[in-house]
């Protein structure tokens, strides 16, 4: 399973939503599609690099 | 900005387009149900696809269906989110899916399970306002850039 690729479909599919429901010119709905498909994939990417600075949880025994 | 709120107050009572009692069960029942009853076809059937597909996808990931209404809130939120999926949410819950709680998709299946029903909850309000006439209003609301052309999806 790519996780990536989960994260993306996620985002795209989120992003396809708002983008007719809040907008109705074709224009307007790819700039929102592209500004929240963007800031969620990016967002959980830079996310995912920050979760590095926090411990993992306790050591593994051994 | 107050001529424009004191417009507001004066404007004589809005009368629906449907019945939105009817628009927002359709809407629930049947994901883009309450477009294709107020005559937003286009959309309809797009919000049909892409909340079904959302949906498939988490079952198809063997994603946990939350349904669970006693007990903890989260659980509770979670499953008023997913029951937002109406009829086929309540489908995917009767046939006796129960996902697969050892899968890796266990947890992404439920994001998808549970977004599915929370766009359906956010199309159901979307009908209600299409209903009462408030479609031009999120029209104008989005700047010149949109009135440019009022093509439909």
């Amino acid at each position: 399973m790519n996780h990536l690729l989960l994260m993306a479909l996620y985002a795209a599919i989120v992003g396809l939503f708002f983008a007719v429901v809040a907008r109705r010119a074709r224009r307007a709905q790819i700039v929102l599609f592209l500004q929240i498909f963007l800031g969620l994939v990016l967002g959980g990417i830079a996310l995912g690099w920050l979760m590095f600075f926090f411990p993992a949880g306790p050591p593994t025994p051994g | 900005m107050s001529t424009r709120r004191s417009a507001k107050t004066t404007a004589p009572p809005q009368l629906p387009l449907a019945n939105p009692w009817l628009a927002i069960l359709a809407a629930w029942l049947l994901p883009g149900g309450g477009h294709f009853f107020l005559g937003r076809r286009g959309r309809g059937g797009f919000f049909f696809v892409l909340v079904l597909a959302c949906l498939a996808i988490g079952v198809a990931l063997g994603g946990h269906l939350p349904w669970q209404f006693e007990g903890s809130p989260l659980f509770i939120l979670a499953s008023i989110g997913t029951l937002g999926g109406g009829l086929p949410a309540i489908a995917v819950k009767l046939s006796g899916y129960v996902g697969d709680p050892t899968g890796a998709g266990l947890e992404y299946g439920r994001a998808f399970i549970i977004t599915s029903g929370l766009m359906n909850w956010m199309l159901v309000l979307d009908t209600w306002d299409i209903a009462w006439g408030k479609e031009l209003e999120a029209e104008d609301s989005g700047g010149a850039e949109e009135q440019s052309d009022g093509g439909e999806a």
